[in-house]
């Protein structure tokens, strides 16, 4: 990237520090559109850029805010989905630790755009340090009178508070966040209603990633055009892409959406790790479904690799290669998703338990030739079955495994 | 009641329960800030949240029980979490994991009996390009080999 | 309904219409079609967590939960897709892969919802090669109701209860994924006035009562429709007992009260105190006609025929003799309105006798929900019939009475035996009609057995005024009489016309 300031991962060990932010622009696209345009023209504007959330879902954010009634004498509340759990995922620690002040602006141009006077960074527990940072960042900021009661010298007020998680996947769940943010077991709920009618303390709630609200100072600092020309018409701006696993230079990469898997690998990461060859891509966090080799020139956005059956999700890509068996990622993604099942719901309570167990007995050399196909019925038998998404991100990375390298898990079981 | 925090540790607690329209939604953070200070949550402790919350003691065992960085038994000074998931296995954590077990003299889930050390095990850090990865306590380390892990040891007091 | 706007849907093809507001779940009830669920309950809102309910409607993607989905105008829903059909048994198949291979022993067999679900929608060969999640099994709750966690299929309906209804919370959910457990986790047990309601709600074998364990097999019950008498809320429920096999001979045994649903009266729920009011029907009942001394039937003979006439002479000798201001009479409010008025007939209007008193069981305390604090069925009725409730002056009585004529046994609740027996030395002759034993038993002359409401048909009005008619849920004993039958042939015997 060559502009140091259209970056959303700044160079420079003290780019944290609000004089650093300062320094790039900071703030002043906050300041320009809450002093010189309305909300709705916010609205508008990020509905223009095509900014998709970048948690995992990809649902556009101007469409999500403008379900939140306007009309309507509820507090209103922001979450920031700091929770980061899908395993491959490294991006919104590196945002808030490296540019929490471009976080924090983004918030305050999302919470102006909808109304909203108090935002939540929901940030999981394993990221203290980054949250004191966050926290630090949230005292400059309201020091200098760009967050608290007169924001800019205007009537908008805003808050942001952090708040942490303790341990559970589970919790990045919208509806489970907003449980576990309301002081409960992280249980999600059952929708409709839609938080953005009965959310946050049943107040008009929008739930956004970290990145997707890093991106809001970018726009208007740049504007929707410019942001939807480095990506794509129908899916603007960057992704920071994830890479790591059996690459050579696992790394964080700021790059266009739509730039092609492969060469997100090979020019960027380096390739594969010395004397391996790819075996299998996590292109999108481990909830998406796994590719093949030959699947990897697939461009990095949501409807090509929608189009391949598989998913953008959190831009999480894991690199597996031909040392690593098949039987073992299997063990460790059915662990996986055994661990963090919230229990509340059939399916996946016990299918993921099930399924585990099976991977379990084949890795111990215990399995029969009947196993795949269990765990494809169970894995189907999850699928659009559950209360949550969880049910389909535990179903469809062992799907994949199964019917793409059933050839080498039944070898597996032969011998 | 028995239980009780240090003067700084009830004025965060206030400061906390302050900022949600309803108490129950302080009850992680003022969780967090309980085993920050006493190392673990006891049931003193869960009475004293509960108390102090308004809320009954049961709820806030049902949360205790849901979420895996609180502590209902005492844990180690230093807590050490080996990531065990995909990136992490690939970069070698079983290795580094067997290297801690031996050379705490522990299994994975154990503390050590001089309650120096906890050793768990743990799903996705957030950390992948660091992998293999660990945090012990707030910190995290990465990429660890086995005389990288030494060297943390040695360090922790 | 009117005012209501309504709306019109399809289900399997037929169309209905129904409120606005209405679920899937319950339009299709209205139809007749029963969708299977576990923790969906009707005194709830839906949980949407077993994902039994699922159900395809015509244009979503995905199939959706029949619990929680609203109908919308033009609705399409189809309850028996094979998409639908191989839901159910692919999420009845996760229910039963953990479930323990309990049901020769457990309770619950015969009215199991795993068991009836997977004979109506599974019927699949099991693929579970696994070791099965160990958990508690005898876990003790609060009172007799026992915890077996590794039956318990996280429907939450207990949790939900004790949240909701009784507002006490004992029950809590821990651990998470397949450790999930339901728990009262080292606090405070179950001790709350509606505990025995967990059983009913319990869709499974997971809680169990402790005072039902073990004892029969529900194939065997036989239900009877009945009002609880042990308050005056009537409470409607269901007496299971049996009656010969597999008891020997002709036994009869009550083995448990469950309510049935009123939406008028209880709802869907009892209280403890009445359901496990099913001893009375068994304990300490009064089996056979006892005559205490060689006094009014000695030279008739000890049974019902010979002593009702004997009484019926009696009272018709002293109402000749204008004594009927030495007769008294002590009722109750467990005799059905039809039982009282039949009383007023005789005693009241037909012999003129003035000395009616009531004898009930002291009050109770309230307990804000249910359970009154007026602990007999009937005294609404009682005082509809003209009755002023008052309990007799027994010394008082003893002075002026040479017949006594007692209904119940709850004469005891007011006064000590001997201090009774001490007072009723004064009247000559003492007649007690009762179901159970009691201290009263030796004070009077003869002891005659009657039936319990269980035993008898008639109605109740209860402590709002509502009128409920109950037919005989389980047979009488054996030498015992209905009250009804006692004062038809009194009646009889004394010229009166009931009607």
């Amino acid at each position: 990237m060559t502009d140091a300031k259209a970056t959303l991962i700044p160079p420079g060990e003290n780019s944290f520090r609000l004089g650093a932010y300062l320094g790039r622009g900071g703030y002043e696209a906050a300041r320009t559109t809450i002093l010189t345009k309305k909300p709705q023209d916010v609205l508008e504007e990020v509905k223009k850029a095509n900014l998709r959330g970048r948690g995992g879902a990809g649902f556009p954010a101007g469409s999500k805010w403008a379900f939140v009634p306007q009309a309507d004498d509820r507090p209103k509340y922001l979450c920031v989905n700091a929770d980061e759990g899908e395993p491959g995922t490294f991006k919104d620690r590196a945002i808030m630790a490296r540019d929490p002040h471009l976080l924090l602006e983004g918030i305050i141009l999302a919470c102006y755009a909808v109304g909203i006077r108090t935002a939540f960074i929901y940030i999981r527990g394993e990221y203290e340090a980054i949250a004191r940072r966050l926290e630090e960042a949230i005292e400059e900021a309201r020091q200098k009178g760009f967050l608290g009661p007169d924001i800019f010298g205007s009537a908008f007020a805003l808050d942001v508070l952090v708040h942490r998680g303790a341990g559970s996947y589970i919790c990045g769940e919208e509806t489970a966040l907003l449980e576990s943010l309301e002081g409960k077991r992280g249980w999600p709920r059952l929708k409709p209603p839609f938080p953005a009618s009965v959310g946050l303390f049943r107040g008009p709630t929008v739930i956004n990633n970290v990145e997707t609200i890093a991106n809001l100072p970018l726009i208007f600092r740049y504007g929707a055009d410019w942001f939807v020309g480095r990506g794509l018409p129908r899916d603007g701006g960057t992704r920071l892409f994830g890479v790591s696993g059996a690459v050579k230079k696992p790394g964080l990469y700021e790059l266009p959406v739509g730039t092609p898997l492969r060469k997100i690998i090979y020019d960027w990461a380096g390739g594969p790790a010395e004397g391996q060859a790819i075996k299998a891509v996590v292109p999108g966090g481990l909830s998406a479904p796994f590719l093949t080799p030959d699947e990897i020139d697939v461009p990095m956005d949501y409807e090509s690799l929608a189009h391949i059956k598989s998913m953008l999700g959190s831009a999480g890509i894991i690199v597996i290669g031909d040392r690593t068996p098949i039987i073992d990622i299997l063990k460790i993604v059915a662990r996986f998703y055994a661990h963090e099942s919230c229990g509340q719901c059939t399916p996946c309570r016990i299918g993921t338990a099930w399924i585990s167990k099976i991977a379990d007995r084949m890795g111990a050399g215990g399995g029969v030739p009947g196993d795949i196909d269990s765990i494809r019925h169970l894995a189907e038998g999850m699928k659009g079955r559950t209360l949550c998404p969880m049910g389909d991100a535990a179903a469809f990375p062992v799907l994949s495994i199964v019917d793409k390298f059933g050839q080498e898990l039944a070898e597996m079981i032969s011998r | 009641m028995s239980f009780s925090l240090s003067a700084e540790g009830a004025k965060r607690v206030e400061a906390l329960v302050r900022r949600y329209p309803k108490m129950q939604a302080a009850l992680i953070p003022v969780l967090h800030l309980v085993q920050r200070e006493k190392g673990f949550i006891s049931p003193e402790a869960e009475e004293w949240v509960a108390a102090t919350l308004g809320i009954p003691a049961l709820q806030v065992r049902e949360v205790l029980s849901f979420y895996t960085l609180l502590h209902r038994e005492p844990v180690g000074r230093y807590v050490i979490q080996v990531c065990r998931n995909i990136s992490c296995y690939i970069a070698g954590s079983e290795d580094i994991l067997n290297h801690l077990e031996k050379k705490l003299g522990v299994r994975a889930g154990e503390t050590t009996a001089d309650g120096k050390y906890t050793l768990i095990t743990v799903e996705c850090l957030g950390n992948c390009d660091h992998a293999p990865c660990l945090m012990v306590n707030d910190d995290d380390y990465g990429p660890v080999s086995r005389d990288a892990v030494d060297g943390i040891l040695m360090g922790l007091t | 309904m009117s005012g209501t706007p309504a709306v019109t849907l399809q289900i399997d093809g037929q169309g209905l219409q129904v409120a606005a507001g209405t679920t899937v779940l319950r339009a299709a009830e209205q139809m007749g079609i029963v969708i299977p669920r576990y923790c969906y309950h009707p005194a709830f809102e839906p949980e949407g967590s077993c994902r039994m309910c699922l159900v395809e409607i015509e244009g979503l993607p995905k199939l959706d939960l029949a619990c929680s989905t609203v109908v919308r105008e033009g609705m399409k829903v189809w309850t028996s897709t094979p998409k639908v059909l191989q839901a159910r048994k692919d999420v009845l198949e996760f229910f039963l892969a953990d479930h323990p291979l309990d049901c020769p022993i457990c309770d619950k067999a015969g009215e199991c919802w795993l068991q009836n679900y997977y004979d109506q929608h599974g019927r699949y060969a099991s693929r579970f090669l696994e070791f099965k999640e160990k958990k508690g099994k005898k876990v003790p709750i609060g009172k007799k109701l026992i915890l077996d966690r590794e039956r318990c299929i996280l429907c939450t309906r207990c949790v939900r209860f004790l949240r909701r209804v009784t507002k006490t919370g004992e029950l809590g959910v821990f651990e998470r994924g397949v450790k999930a457990e339901i728990g009262i986790d080292g606090g405070a047990d179950i001790r709350n006035n509606y505990s025995g309601n967990l059983v009913d709600i319990c869709p499974v074998g997971a809680i169990t009562d402790g005072d039902f364990r073990f004892k029969t097999r529900v194939w065997f019950l036989k239900n009877g429709r009945s009002v609880c008498p042990r308050c005056s809320r009537g409470c409607n429920i269901v007496i299971q007992s049996v009656r010969g096999y597999p008891l020997p001979g002709r036994q009869r045994k009550i083995y448990r009260f469950l309510p049935a649903e009123n939406p008028e009266v209880n709802g869907f729920w009892i209280c403890d105190f009445g359901r496990y009011g099913y001893h009375d029907i068994e304990d300490n009942r009064a089996t056979a006609i006892a005559v205490n001394r060689g006094g009014p039937a000695a030279g008739r003979g000890a049974d019902w025929d010979g002593i009702l006439k004997g009484l019926a002479a009696e009272l018709g000798a002293m109402a000749g003799a204008g004594a009927m201001s030495r007769v008294a009479v002590v009722l109750n409010s467990f005799l059905t309105n039809e039982e009282l008025a039949a009383c007023r007939k005789i005693f009241v209007e037909a012999l003129g006798i003035q000395k009616i008193f009531f004898a009930d069981p002291k009050p109770g305390e309230g307990d804000g929900s249910l359970l009154t604090a007026d602990r007999a069925p009937n005294g609404r009725g009682a005082a509809a019939l003209g009755y002023t409730a008052r309990v007799p002056d027994l010394e008082g009585l003893a002075g002026s009475t040479d017949l006594l004529i007692i209904f119940g046994p709850h004469l005891m609740d007011h006064s000590a035996a001997d201090a009774a027996a001490a007072a009723l030395g004064g009247v000559k002759k003492k007649y007690l009609f009762t179901a159970h034993v009691s201290g009263l038993d030796s004070a009077v002359d003869v002891v005659l057995p009657t039936s319990l409401p269980a035993e008898k048909r008639g109605s109740f009005t209860n402590v709002d005024g509502i009128k409920q008619f109950f037919e005989c849920a389980v047979a009488p004993l054996r030498g015992s009489l209905p009250e009804s039958e006692i004062l038809a042939r009194l009646a009889a015997g004394l010229g009166v016309t009931l009607g």
